[in-house]
């Protein structure tokens, strides 16, 4: 991959020489990627259940960022000593039904504030989401360009590790990783990204396929331009596009599955999310005691993230396969 | 290129997934950090008893002595022993991988019924009001958690109206029946009733969405217009023609699903109780019994490998055009 | 009785803009026996006639005025059982793209099978299979092959098994919707010859749908010149070729290749047809014609009997006396073109 400063492209002629040739190459590149995105943008946020999608998402990142501004109880900090054998009795009613207790979702059986853990579950959520989101387009993207431009054998090579991945179960791959590994949510992005990249190579590669054999790439090979320099330009602003819909897919799948993992109870015991939230309500049998401010909230705040990731991709399917509409 | 030396071919690649997953597993738990007989032994045991008791798990030998043991005994099906109760893996298999599979089939058989009738209809009707109502529901089925959607049902109805059970596959007092006799008690289906439907709305999205726009693809061809002019009657246009022509890309995207919904059968087991393979899985992870974890994933990556060589076989039945090159 | 007599038919298209005027008040006659050729460009609403007159408009197409007798009864009185009914059995189709129209999934006999047993339910097994056998001879094609599939087929063969299907139940009106437009030259002169022959020997109807001058001129007795949902021109098939009055007619015939008379230059019709959700008034070739004046553009020319022509142009009568050989001018038609650019050029500045 580093060939690229060694071959000259059908660009180089145009760039200056000497030290300003190796920024504007990456200019060029960064423009063509900025381009194909925003005339995408452009389309995109016509679409009503898009755009209410993306105030979805903005709305968690706001909340994520201004956790402390809304609440002032830390997540994980006990807000009373509590008996393990009475535990029931300690909690505290949620004030939003008009209990004198001043927490708007109660206490959890521990003695923690639940609106404060709902709050700060924004955070894990969206880190997860949005980190495995980026790997998993990212990786997937690289390998899915190179298998489909160099084909041969590091094509049947990176696709046989595909096949191999798509042969592991998703979340009970994760749930080993993480016991193995240690319940950290690290380790949960880690494992989630090892196995999600998988998609997006298959349909990358694809299309990377069929845009090899296209006259503008072809052109490029004959006017000697080198190989990155071929999958940066040419190949990857047109690949873009499917990229970006897996990614935003990944976003949804990875939400889903941190919240299964903690659920199961191989959550990261030092960072409060959603489904750890779901974990330790069904420890503590909030559903036979009908505390449902317990755990019907964080269920609701899952499913508002992972719909808002499925509409925005689909919305985004539909731009780039009209068939669909 | 023949269709027999496709099934080779495909046969081979088989065998090589296997032989992948084996390994990687294999090493997973070798090649951790920690000792995995710490799990077995405890500290109260004299050396010799520790060592008796590792070598009788096979622990004691080589690294490659044990991982061409591991790879003969799969083949044969021999899992070892679980650490926990020193039954055989493939004891605990037997007594689980049915449960799952009662329970999954079940939920599988009505979301595809339901899903593809759906889909079939909502791209017939495509732009009414039932269209765009199905499509919302498909997409908030698949966009809230499975094990939270059954949690609100146990909520409600096992905890608030009493109607349905609160966990596992039979009442206690009913375990001595034989399988059969058991999956047709009247007890049972009432166990079963909530676990399957949650699963199978949670399912259904899929094949609703992918049959729509199959459809849409469809009922756009030429051929749709001469069965029309031909006065065939609706419905057999719908079904036979249209559905049919439609439900290609649905088969092997169903056998694909019902692997990974095996696969994923990990959560709803656990928030039902039911005596699955996923919920055993979990729980050998979090109790650190290896053979078992072990064993039972090899079953999950199994019935997803082995689904995704069917469909891909089945795919070449179903439509006459396919040829394998 | 004819066969087949529209009235007054009117075919329209919801759009978000309005109503589209497919099909604007069109009125013909078929005899029994008789093949009919329609004309025109795409979008000029033939395509859109001819599934109003099967039966099978789309969705958003309706018929907002005007009969469609057949037989005497009118089909657009009629409910989806009676229709059904006469669908295939009285009045059958062959299908525009031989590459789409059959089932990929079914085999060709299971399909022209399943119109036979759809329509005449007491039909046994191995009656039916002889009428396939016989179909499939009729259009030359090995009746062994019947049990292919349609990928298993040709272009041409794909288009024959077409054929044989709309003859199975013997039907009286058999419509074809640019029956060769798909095929390679050779394959669309044995298609056609094929057809012509079969006309010959079974005595069916047709009405022959195309954007193809030389299809009409191989297979048809009469023909329909239609232009932006309208008659233009219409009589027998010697005349309009011949002798057309319509200037659109005329630019149609020079717009496609002759054999008779292989020296003439090809002419393109400058522009595009009208928009039909709101169409304007007068003539709606007006804006393309090369003869046009104000009083095109404003009334709405009446039928003109030219011999044994219809024509509905203001004109009709000055181009029989002093304006044909201008009309026949491929240069007159391209001065429309430069004027045309020259108008769209003023009209960007």
């Amino acid at each position: 991959m580093a060939q690229e400063e060694t071959t000259g492209s059908i660009f180089t002629d145009i760039d200056d020489g000497g030290s300003g040739e190796e920024i504007n190459r990456w200019q060029r590149t960064a423009r063509l990627w900025r381009e194909t995105l925003s005339e995408h943008w452009g389309l995109l946020t016509d679409e009503l259940s898009v755009k209410l999608s993306m105030l979805m998402v903005a709305f968690f990142m706001v909340v994520a960022v201004i956790a402390p501004y809304i609440t002032e109880n830390p997540p994980l900090q006990r807000q009373y000593e509590s008996d393990a054998e009475i535990i029931i009795l300690k909690w505290a009613e949620p004030s939003l039904l008009g209990a004198d207790s001043g927490y708007l979702l109660g206490t959890t059986a521990e003695g923690f504030d639940i609106f404060s853990q709902l709050v700060y579950g924004t955070r894990a959520a969206l880190l997860v989401g949005l980190i495995a989101a980026v790997f998993t387009a990212g990786i997937g993207t690289m390998v899915g360009l190179v298998a489909g431009y160099y084909g041969g054998k590091i094509d049947d090579a990176l696709m046989r590790i595909v096949d191999f991945l798509y042969g592991m179960p998703m979340l009970p791959t994760v749930i080993i990783l993480v016991a193995l590994l240690g319940p950290s949510l690290w380790n949960i992005i880690f494992a989630l990204i090892i196995l999600q990249w998988r998609s997006t190579a298959r349909v990358i590669r694809s299309q990377a396929l069929s845009l090899r054999e296209r006259p503008f790439v072809k052109a490029a090979e004959v006017a000697g331009a080198g190989d990155w320099h071929i999958i940066s330009r040419h190949l990857a602003p047109n690949v873009l596009p499917m990229s970006f819909l897996y990614g935003s897919f990944a976003i949804a799948w990875a939400i889903l599955t941190e919240a299964g993992v903690s659920f199961i109870g191989l959550g990261d015991p030092n960072t409060v999310s959603w489904g750890t939230m779901l974990q330790a309500s069904r420890a503590y049998s909030a559903l036979q005691f009908g505390a449902w401010w317990w755990f019907v909230p964080p269920g609701i705040c899952i499913g508002l993230l992972v719909i808002s990731g499925f509409l925005i991709g689909r919305g985004y399917e539909e731009i780039t396969n009209p068939k669909l509409q | 290129m023949g269709k027999a030396s496709f099934v080779v071919r495909r046969s081979l690649q088989l065998v090589v997934t296997f032989w992948a997953v084996g390994t990687v597993l294999f090493g997973l738990f070798r090649l951790m950090p920690g000792d995995p007989t710490s799990y077995i032994v405890s500290s109260s045991m004299t050396p010799e008893a520790r060592q008796a008791i590792i070598a009788s798990y096979g622990l004691n030998e080589p690294m490659h002595i044990q991982y061409i043991k591991f790879l003969q005994n799969i083949v044969v099906l021999d899992f070892g022993q679980s650490f926990h109760s020193n039954a055989p893996v493939s004891e605990v298999i037997a007594t689980y991988l049915p449960n799952t599979l009662v329970l999954m089939l079940t939920a599988f058989v009505l979301a595809y019924a339901a899903g593809i009738t759906l889909g079939v209809l909502s791209g017939w009707y495509r732009g009414s009001r039932f269209e765009r109502t199905a499509v919302i529901v498909a997409l908030v089925a698949r966009s809230v958690p499975t094990f939270y959607v059954g949690l609100l049902v146990l909520w409600i109805f096992g905890a608030g109206f009493g109607v349905i059970p609160m966990s596992g596959m039979t009442s206690a007092g009913t375990a001595n029946l034989s399988f059969f006799a058991m999956i047709t008690s009247v007890d049972f289906l009432q166990h079963l009733a909530a676990p399957a439907l949650v699963l199978a709305y949670y399912f259904m999205g899929y094949p609703l969405l992918i049959m729509r726009s199959s459809m849409l693809e469809v009922l756009s061809e030429d051929f749709i217009d001469v069965c029309r002019a031909k006065g065939l009657k609706e419905r057999t246009i719908m079904f036979k023609h249209a559905a049919r022509n439609a439900l290609l890309p649905i088969v092997t995207a169903a056998a694909i699903a019902l692997g990974y919904a095996v696969g994923g059968s990990v959560l709803i087991e656990t928030v039902f109780a039911w005596p699955g393979i996923g919920r055993e899985m979990v729980r050998a992870v979090l109790r650190r019994d290896f053979p078992v974890a072990q064993g039972t994933f090899m079953v999950l990556a199994a019935t997803i490998i082995i689904l995704n060589f069917i469909a891909d076989l089945a795919y070449g039945y179903l439509d006459p055009r396919v040829t394998y090159d | 009785m004819s066969l087949l007599e529209v009235e007054d038919l009117e075919v329209y298209y919801e759009t978000e803009q309005g109503p589209a005027q497919a099909v604007d008040g069109v009125s013909f006659e078929l005899e029994e026996g008789e093949n009919l050729g329609i004309v025109g460009e795409s979008g000029c609403g033939k395509t859109t006639l001819a599934k109003s007159i099967i039966g099978i408009l789309p969705d958003a197409g309706y018929i907002n005025a005007g009969s469609i007798n057949f037989k005497g009864d009118d089909l657009t009185e009629m409910n989806g059982a009676q229709r059904r009914r006469l669908k295939w059995e009285e009045i059958s189709m062959i299908a525009q793209s031989a590459m789409n129209s059959l089932d990929p999934v079914y085999t060709i006999r299971e399909q022209i099978v399943e119109a036979i047993e759809t329509h005449r339910p007491g039909t046994g097994r191995v009656e039916s299979n002889e009428i396939v056998t016989e179909m499939f001879e009729l259009v030359g094609l090995d009746p062994e092959r019947a049990d292919d599939y349609p990928h298993q087929f040709s272009g041409g063969m794909r288009q024959r098994a077409m054929i044989a299907m709309s003859l199975a139940l013997d039907p009286s009106l058999v419509l074809a919707d640019e029956p060769t437009t798909a095929l390679d030259v050779i394959m669309q002169d044995q298609i056609l010859k094929r057809i012509s022959q079969i006309q010959d020997e079974i005595n069916s109807s047709m009405l022959v749908i195309t954007h193809d001058v030389s299809v009409v001129a191989e297979t048809c007795d009469r023909v329909i010149v239609m232009y932006a949902g309208q008659i233009a021109e219409e009589g027998p098939v010697e005349d309009i070729f011949n002798n057309p009055y319509h200037p659109y007619s005329i630019g149609l015939k020079r717009a496609f290749p002759n054999i008779r008379m292989e020296n003439q230059d090809l002419l393109s019709i400058a522009g595009y047809p009208p928009e039909l959700i709101d169409p304007p008034e007068g003539c709606r070739f007006a804006e393309r014609c090369p003869m046009a004046t104000d009083r095109c553009r404003e009334e709405v020319p009446s039928e003109h009997e030219m011999g044994d022509l219809r024509t509905y142009c203001h004109y009709a009568e000055d181009i029989d006396q002093e304006l044909r050989p201008y009309a026949d001018d491929p240069e007159t038609w391209e001065n429309t073109v430069a004027a045309k650019n020259a108008g769209a050029q003023a009209g960007d500045d």
